[in-house]
């Protein structure tokens, strides 16, 4: 269908989820991908939570991209997107509090992810809302995307576990197996990130 | 100049209108979730209560309904004066001290003191849960604190809490010396004799440890009286009805 890959809408998803990944790509977001990475879990709920509010915040500013006064732009942006991060920590307080308490500081350090700032002020203060909510979606599945994968890596190989099951098999442990300590730290993180960013660059290059 | 002020104008309108509808927003979350969270925070500190006796072990998951169950059945609240002495419940005073007993076929098996200790960044809350001996150490846990993540926030992580089981907060002669967080760690650090009273420190967080060790140190002696009935292995304490 080559119609669809033209649309504008098909190419800001594509650009979100692949050839301009936020993290892979341009390397935004790195705080938070070392430090909720070590457990699939906490990833996942990162992952979308930071979807919802780029998403959204997208959504509400391009609605209002007409409105919003030049010079007040970025306080404008920075109001919404803290009005709904705070949403998103109050309803993970309330019904995920385990989860909560394990990303403490992090969901609320989601205002100053570079990410939704980034693409409320080059998107969606530029485009029709329909199409800044989807690419809020897609820039946001684009990080949960890499959060996850370098979380999948970090439980497997440093705690041998995925979702907190047990993965790798007492037998192992008996026979010598030892879960790498490093995947839980901030370098274990680093190496990792690393890996998924190399990797990208190569597919990219090849095409 | 003249088609400025229309434009300030604007902008300030804009301003006030948002903050508006932003502030009826949170507030309308705020209060309508908070019946919710409050619950989450009741069940979650009954549940450290639980974890610090040993009742329910590290990582195991269990349902609020069941937390509560346990909590009902095993943990009794108990109000003590400043000379150690039990006091009905409902006569509590503002000095006296809070504990909770873990009642076993009607034996106090341990006992938990609440720890409201200062922290480098805020209060670190936690239970300091003490064998019916009165002097060892069953379990610890943190359940709200504001140390930094990943340096004093250690505090919460499982490795450090354990550091405390089966430590002293007696001397080998007997004496109150409370339990003290060592500069890296106590094999180290601290002479053999005195590692009883020591746990491993976190490591880029030692003024957590020092703000935590004086204000465990403070507590402690507060509820000193309560725990040399424990070492004299006063009846009345070890069944109460």
């Amino acid at each position: 269908m080559p119609k669809l890959s033209k649309s504008p809408t098909y190419k800001a998803i594509a650009e979100a989820l692949w050839q301009s990944n936020p993290i892979s790509k341009q390397i935004l977001g790195i705080c938070s991908a070392l430090a909720v990475t070590v457990q699939l879990k906490t990833a996942l709920v990162m992952g979308l939570a930071l979807t919802f509010v780029v998403a959204f915040s997208n959504l509400v500013i391009s609605l209002l991209r007409r409105q919003i006064p030049r010079n007040i732009r970025i306080i404008v942006e920075v109001a919404v997107i803290a009005t709904l991060v705070i949403l998103a920590d109050e309803f993970l307080k309330a019904f995920m509090y385990d989860v909560s308490k394990q990303l403490s500081v992090f969901v609320g350090l989601i205002i100053t992810n570079c990410i939704v700032m980034g693409r409320a002020e080059t998107f969606a203060m530029g485009n029709p809302p329909w199409r800044s909510f989807v690419d809020g979606l897609a820039n946001g599945i684009g990080y949960a995307s890499i959060l996850v994968g370098v979380a999948f890596f970090r439980e497997l190989l440093g705690s041998g576990k995925l979702f907190g099951f047990q993965i790798v098999p007492e037998s192992f442990y008996a026979a010598g197996y030892h879960d790498m300590g490093l995947m839980l730290l901030a370098p274990g993180a680093f190496i990792m990130i690393g890996l998924f960013v190399w990797l990208e660059h190569t597919l990219l290059k090849d095409k | 100049m003249g088609d400025q002020m229309p434009n300030a104008i604007k902008s300030l309108l804009f301003a006030t209108i948002l903050c508006v509808v932003c502030s009826v927003l949170l507030t309308a979350a705020s209060t309508g979730l908070q019946s919710f969270q409050q619950k989450n925070a009741e069940v979650d500190r009954q549940k450290n209560i639980l974890l610090a006796f040993g009742i329910i072990s590290e990582g195991e998951s269990v349902n609020a309904d069941r937390i509560q169950e346990m909590y009902r059945n095993y943990v009794k609240s108990l109000v003590v004066d400043d000379s150690g002495r039990i006091l009905p419940e409902e006569n509590r005073g503002p000095n006296d001290l809070q504990l909770y007993a873990y009642m076993k076929n009607d034996e106090l098996q341990a006992y938990v003191v609440p720890i409201d200790s200062k922290g480098l960044w805020g209060k670190i809350h936690g239970y300091l849960a003490i064998e019916n001996d009165g002097a060892t150490i069953r379990g610890f846990t943190v359940y709200k604190h504001q140390e930094t993540p990943g340096l004093g926030g250690e505090i919460e992580s499982r490795w450090f809490r354990k550091n405390f089981e089966g430590k002293k907060i007696v001397n080998q002669n007997g004496e109150f010396v409370s339990i003290k967080i060592a500069k890296g760690s106590a094999e180290d650090q601290i002479a053999p004799e005195k590692r009883i009273n020591y746990v491993d420190g976190i490591s880029g967080a030692t003024m957590t440890g020092k703000f935590l060790t004086e204000g465990m140190k403070e507590i402690l002696k507060e509820y000193e009286p309560v725990a040399v009935q424990f070492r004299q292995k006063n009846k009345r304490y070890l069944r109460t009805d």
